[in-house]
């Protein structure tokens, strides 16, 4: 049985035990994923359910005209302004001509508006885990696979940014910064915070696998660092980085909701969930389907991205670092 | 929330104009909507009927005050809430419904002053026998001393008029350096005179303000003097966390016989801060317990309107007065596009007004504004419109307005709003694009938004901006809207539009320099309809303020010069008993 | 292990410095002007000047960090002269829309927020705990897999979305519970906790999922470690050997998120205090934003990252108790 060979020194790191021994093997390994994916009831919904909501924000234009309304068109005729503007009918104002009912007090199309929100919250979840899994990533790489002062330095900024009160941090920074393109700032604010928990991941398999027989190898026949990254490191954590990364996506969704819900998101009428959710939150008893259908989009695409993810994970990575 | 409270903050509402008191019929503009559905009790009905003396009153807010110190107390309820239970002033208004609320009546002086010299100087005595919560005397010195700390930087925000109106007030920094201003003497204890720069036919009511209202200086405590106002009213101060709590219990060394306004009915008044607006809809809703004895403080909730309408029950509870601001979009007269007449014109017929009564609540809660001067200001009734055609715009209208102009495609455009201003702006947005017109939104946090705004070189074309009269005349609001000369390149207010017109200028000197008050009046609401000629924006809505009272409460009516609060001089409980929890 | 604990608050002083600094600079580099806002409508420039030189704004930025760290040192004055406010140790800064020290201000609403998160991290800890332990126990039965769905769902759902349902069931339509306010836990105990309890339920069933998936995995794992082979072969009973060589360590994991947890649920459960309406730091927080009170914005980030560090600083030296090792 293997030892523990680099003690854990950041809390909730979990040693790299017994990792893959020797380079993967291209195009097995993706194919062994899949069948099991593919094979597991939950993680087969979870899977469908993903890939029918990026399809629903791809194609979120195309569908608000398929039923008939764009996200900021109102309809007067769809509400009742003596009530506040409550939707006619009951149901939120549930009709063949609003597929979801519209929206209390502007008559907006609810489907229209959470098909569009799709958009800008799978957008955003996205992008801040692409920074994410980049810049955590490359720093984990160079931590742990130089080690020495760049490690120090770089373990240093990793604890700094995780002592960063990060949610009320974000708040302050979105609600102060005016001037700027909302979805980007957003992208950013959200991004700049999560690294370090995936570097922290990939820096203990980088350093397991700094001295492995294959790295060492490498190095004895003249391969330069990057060379050795790029061919030997970088396959060898590719596992644990896409579950991990799965994993970030559905924190990524929550937090663009949150801030949005909290009124610092994005800027209208761009439509986004956590925005319709905290906008609908005041009606959840006069017109209990317009807090329900938001809640709904958002609930599944978190689930079904933790589901997914955890899949991924028990695949990738069966032992793998936790962060 | 904060926003429209900010704006509507900043100054007293009214509901009459000076010189018509008493002169007019009922409340124009109909209370009643075409359907027969009323908003709430009608204008003039007091909640719940006579009070009991004694009891606990809630009060259930979602936010703290903002300041009750009177020398910074500018925000409108606060002003309500300060002036009618903690400091008296001068003068008051009467604690009564409809258009009797806007008449004065002395308060700590023994009449409404005497002018002289054309209006120039102003004389007030005060009763004798006034005493504070200690029970040492009120001195006229004291109401100099605080007229004086509006002056101080660090007391900022309070209202201003006494910068406006005193003479020889260059430089002046507020009385903590020990200087003083000679414009006001204090000949005795009792008597105050106030020397203006010029005439001021309504200084009577420029002293409703808490700026006028005494505090020794023996209990300055600057910045802090916020935190625990010394009480010349009928309660003080018994404890108050910021944010969390407000506790006011009886002072009783105030006098009922000195005071022909503050009923005084409950022994205690808690307020609640920092609650949930929907989640205090519900309680007085339900009024279960102590709730019954509570009153809400912010304004009913769009979405709880649908549980009170249709419940007579519950909505006759419901307190909807007229708030006496006018709501309008200022078009920016700096630049292109707004600097040519015919599109600001065209504009006028282009808005959906009646999209903007749905936005913001409902025809229950709003009605179209058809002049800048609200109702209250012209006579008791709206104004005839300048642009006539269907609340809902002009279409035909504004594209003929729009092609005369040579922009008969329509064009781009921008508007900025504070955050919880989208929704009308997504509405307005909407009516301009039938148009042709393209408006891209800014929206802003409330907090910044009159910094943005009033940076006249950044200001966006367009901006919803509402004014408050301060007191029923109609000086309180045009010259502060629509005079160029008040236009500042930072923190610029009020003149939104930054309309700069020499005529208008002039005609504005001239009334304000009229001393008889009924022709001045007249002579406002002509020069309202003259600069709307020229369209430097577009009246869009007047207001209600929706509140709502527990089932216990009695006495309870929106008043008029607190745009719509009620008015707490007179609120009580209808069982005393009732109240303790 | 003094020596260990000497480097460790040497760096957590390096930290809050370096946070403090970066705090300091965004806030006070960014357009909103607190000056405005104190001076309020139809301020005149020169009126708006004297405001500024009055707080401190006029300063170039250096000398503002300079004054406000000797503030948090050393107490200090804000203004000068008669106006002067004296601002004692320690002095975070000054709220002129409060005309409070931020100290105090901090110290008024933590009390509240303290309650909200110690008495949610309670349930959270028991609930999720038992379930997570559970479910570990029975690997791969009917109850684990249920449990596991459940807090995979539980934590899928948004706080606010519980919130409301929660709000839904127990106060509107049963009227279980009071609508939540907070009433001090020395005047009346139990209204403390009914009150606070909705709340503490909202809160605490996120978490507690979150730390049922966190302990079962953690639990799992250390249960297939080879001593605890050794020690079922040895013959110990198994409750002895899941309670005192498998709970223990597969505990750690846990402990270290839970610190972080707390650390940063201590200063304000910004959404959780929003919508319930309850008067903490985070609500505290929320209603600067709006105000651009930045003195008040930036003594609750600073609140909040000493939390966060303290409780690492807690976790790691509970660490360096257990496992010698770390201390080098």
């Amino acid at each position: 049985m293997n030892t523990v060979t680099a003690p854990a020194t950041g809390p909730g790191d979990a040693p790299a035990a017994g990792g893959p021994g020797s380079p993967a093997p291209p195009d097995a390994p993706w194919r062994t994923t899949w069948r099991r994916l593919w094979g597991d009831r939950g993680s087969r919904t979870a899977l469908i359910a993903a890939v029918l909501l990026i399809l629903v924000a791809l194609t979120a234009p195309l569908l608000s005209r398929l039923g008939g309304w764009s996200p900021t068109a109102f309809d007067a005729d769809a509400i009742d302004p003596y009530l506040g503007g409550l939707p006619h009918g009951p149901l939120g104002g549930i009709s063949a001509e609003h597929w979801l009912g519209v929206e209390p007090v502007t008559g907006r199309d609810l489907f229209a508006r959470v098909v569009h929100g799709a958009q800008v919250s799978l957008l955003i979840a996205f992008a801040a885990t692409a920074i994410v899994v980049v810049t955590g990533t490359a720093a984990g790489i160079a931590a742990g696979y130089f080690g020495g002062r760049v490690d120090t330095v770089l373990s240093r900024l990793m604890d700094l940014t995780m002592s960063f009160p990060s949610l009320i941090f974000m708040i302050a920074m979105m609600s102060v910064a005016q001037d700027v393109n909302r979805v980007v700032l957003m992208t950013v604010v959200i991004g700049v915070f999560g690294w370090p928990g995936i570097a922290r991941v990939v820096r203990a398999e980088a350093l397991s696998l700094r001295h492995r027989e294959f790295v060492e190898a490498a190095r004895a026949c003249g391969s330069g660092p990057w060379r050795i990254l790029t061919r030997q490191v970088l396959p060898n954590i590719s596992g644990p980085v896409i579950a991990y990364t799965t994993l970030l996506i559905p924190g990524m969704i929550s937090t663009e909701a949150a801030l949005s819900f909290l009124g610092v998101g994005v800027r209208p009428p761009t439509p986004s969930w956590g925005q319709m959710i905290a906008e609908a939150v005041a009606y959840y008893e006069t017109d209990p389907l317009y807090f329900v259908v938001p809640s709904v989009f958002l609930f599944v695409a978190v689930l079904a991205f933790t589901v997914l993810g955890d899949a991924l994970r028990d695949i990738l990575d069966p032992q793998g670092g936790r962060p | 929330m904060s926003r429209r409270t900010r704006m509507l903050s900043a100054s007293l509402s009214t509901s009459l104009a000076l010189a018509l008191l008493g002169a007019c019929t009922a409340q124009g503009g109909g209370d009643r909507d075409p359907d027969g559905r009323q908003p709430g009790v009608a204008t003039g009905t007091v909640i719940g009927g006579t009070p009991k003396r004694g009891g606990t009153l809630t009060v259930l807010s979602n936010q703290d005050f903002a300041h009750l110190d009177p020398a910074r107390n500018w925000v409108m309820p606060t002003m309500d809430f300060g002036t009618r239970l903690i400091y008296r002033t001068l003068t008051t208004f009467r604690a009564e419904p409809g258009k009797k609320g806007s008449e004065i009546v002395p308060d700590l002086a023994t009449d409404l002053g005497r002018s002289s010299d054309g209006g120039r100087t102003w004389t007030f005595t005060l009763k004798p026998g006034l005493v504070y919560e200690d029970g040492t005397p009120i001195r006229a010195r004291d109401i100099k001393y605080n007229v004086e700390r509006s002056f101080a930087p660090d007391l900022a925000g309070g209202p201003d008029y006494a910068q406006r109106y005193l003479a020889d007030t260059e430089g002046y920094a507020g009385p903590l350096d020990g200087k003083h201003l000679d414009s006001i003497r204090t000949p005795d204890d009792r008597t105050i005179v106030f020397s203006l720069r010029r005439p001021v036919a309504e200084f009577s009511y420029t002293v409703t303000l808490p700026t006028f209202s005494p505090v020794p200086a023996s209990r300055e405590k600057g910045v802090q003097y916020d935190l625990r106002p010394f009480s010349s009213g009928p309660y003080r101060v018994e404890s108050y966390a910021r944010g969390k709590k407000l506790v006011l219990v009886r002072n009783t060394h105030w006098d009922a016989a000195t005071d022909p306004v503050r009923k005084a009915y409950p022994d205690r008044i808690v307020v609640i801060q920092g609650l949930k607006g929907g989640q205090i809809d519900d309680r007085i809703i339900e009024s279960a317990g102590v709730d019954a004895s509570a009153v809400e403080w912010s304004d009913l909730q769009p979405s709880s309107v649908a549980k009170v309408l249709p419940k007579p029950g519950i909505r006759q509870r419901l307190s909807a007065e007229r708030t006496g601001c006018t709501d309008m979009l200022a078009l920016n007269t700096s630049r292109a596009p707004f600097d040519d007449p015919k599109l600001r014109l065209a504009m006028q017929y282009a808005v959906d007004k009646e999209a903007q009564v749905t936005a913001n609540g409902g025809p229950a809660l709003n009605d179209v504004a058809t002049a800048y001067l609200p109702p209250s200001l012209t006579g008791g009734r709206a104004a005839a419109p300048v642009h006539d055609g269907p609340a809902t715009g002009d279409v035909k209208k504004a594209e003929k307005l729009l092609a005369e102009a040579g922009r008969a495609g329509g064009f781009d455009t921008t508007i900025t709003v504070s955050t919880g201003d989208k929704t009308r702006a997504e509405a307005l947005q909407q009516s301009l694009s039938r148009v042709g017109i393209r408006l891209r939104i800014e929206t802003v946090d409330p907090s910044v938004y009159y910094d943005t705004i009033g940076d006249t070189a950044g200001a966006p074309d367009m901006a919803i901006s509402g004014w408050c009269p301060d007191y029923p005349s109609a000086a309180t609001f045009l010259p502060f809207v629509f005079d160029g000369r008040t236009i500042k390149p930072k923190g610029n207010q009020g003149n939104v539009s930054q309309f700069r017109d020499k005529a208008v200028e002039r005609r504005m000197d001239e009334i304000a320099a009229m001393a008889d008050a009924t022709a001045a009046n007249k002579a406002w609401t002509a020069l309202d309809r003259e600069i709307q000629r020229t369209s430097p924006a577009v009246p869009l809505l007047w207001e209600r303020k929706p509140l709502l009272v527990g089932d216990n409460i009695a006495g309870a009516f929106g008043h008029p010069s607190w745009t719509g609060q009620f008015d707490f001089a007179a609120i009580g409980l209808k069982d005393p008993s009732r109240s303790r929890g | 292990m003094i020596a260990y604990l000497v480097r460790r608050l040497l760096g957590v002083a390096g930290v809050l410095l370096a946070i403090c600094a970066v705090t300091f600079v965004i806030f006070y580099l960014l357009p909103a002007d607190p000056a405005a806002a104190a001076c309020g409508k139809t301020c005149s420039p020169e009126r708006l000047a004297e405001v500024r030189r009055f707080m401190g704004l006029d300063q170039p930025l250096w000398r503002q960090f300079g004054d406000y760290l000797t503030g948090i040192f050393a107490g200090r004055e804000l203004g000068s002269g008669p106006h002067a406010i004296p601002c004692g140790f320690p002095c975070l800064g000054y709220s002129y829309e409060n005309a409070l020290p931020v100290w105090d201000l901090l110290m008024d609403r933590l009390p509240v927020s303290v309650s909200l998160a110690f008495g949610a991290a309670c349930l959270w800890l028991v609930l999720g705990l038992g379930a997570g332990v559970t479910a570990a126990l029975r690997k791969g039965g009917l109850l684990d897999r249920t449990l596991m769905v459940g807090a995979v769902a539980t934590a899928s759902l948004p706080v606010y979305f519980t919130a409301v349902m929660l709000l839904y069931g127990l106060v509107r339509l049963t009227g279980l519970l009071p609508y939540p306010a907070y009433v001090p836990l020395t005047d009346d105990p139990l209204a403390w906790a009914a009150n606070l309890l909705l709340p503490w339920i909202a809160l605490a069933l996120l978490y507690a999922a979150m730390y049922a998936r966190q302990s079962r995995s953690s639990m799992i794992e250390t249960m297939a470690q080879p001593y605890i082979r050794t020690a079922r072969a040895k013959g110990l009973p198994a409750r002895t050997v899941v309670v005192k060589h498998g709970l223990r360590s597969a505990m750690m994991p846990v402990l270290t998120l839970f610190g972080m947890d707390l650390g940063a649920l201590l200063a304000g459960a910004v959404i959780t205090e929003s919508i319930f309406g309850i008067p903490g730091v985070g609500r505290l927080f929320f209603d600067a934003l709006q105000r651009s009170d930045q003195p008040v914005v930036l003594g609750v980030t600073l609140l909040a990252a000493f939390f966060i560090v303290a409780a690492n600083v807690v976790i790691d030296l509970l660490y360096a108790v257990v496992d010698p090792r770390v201390r080098n």
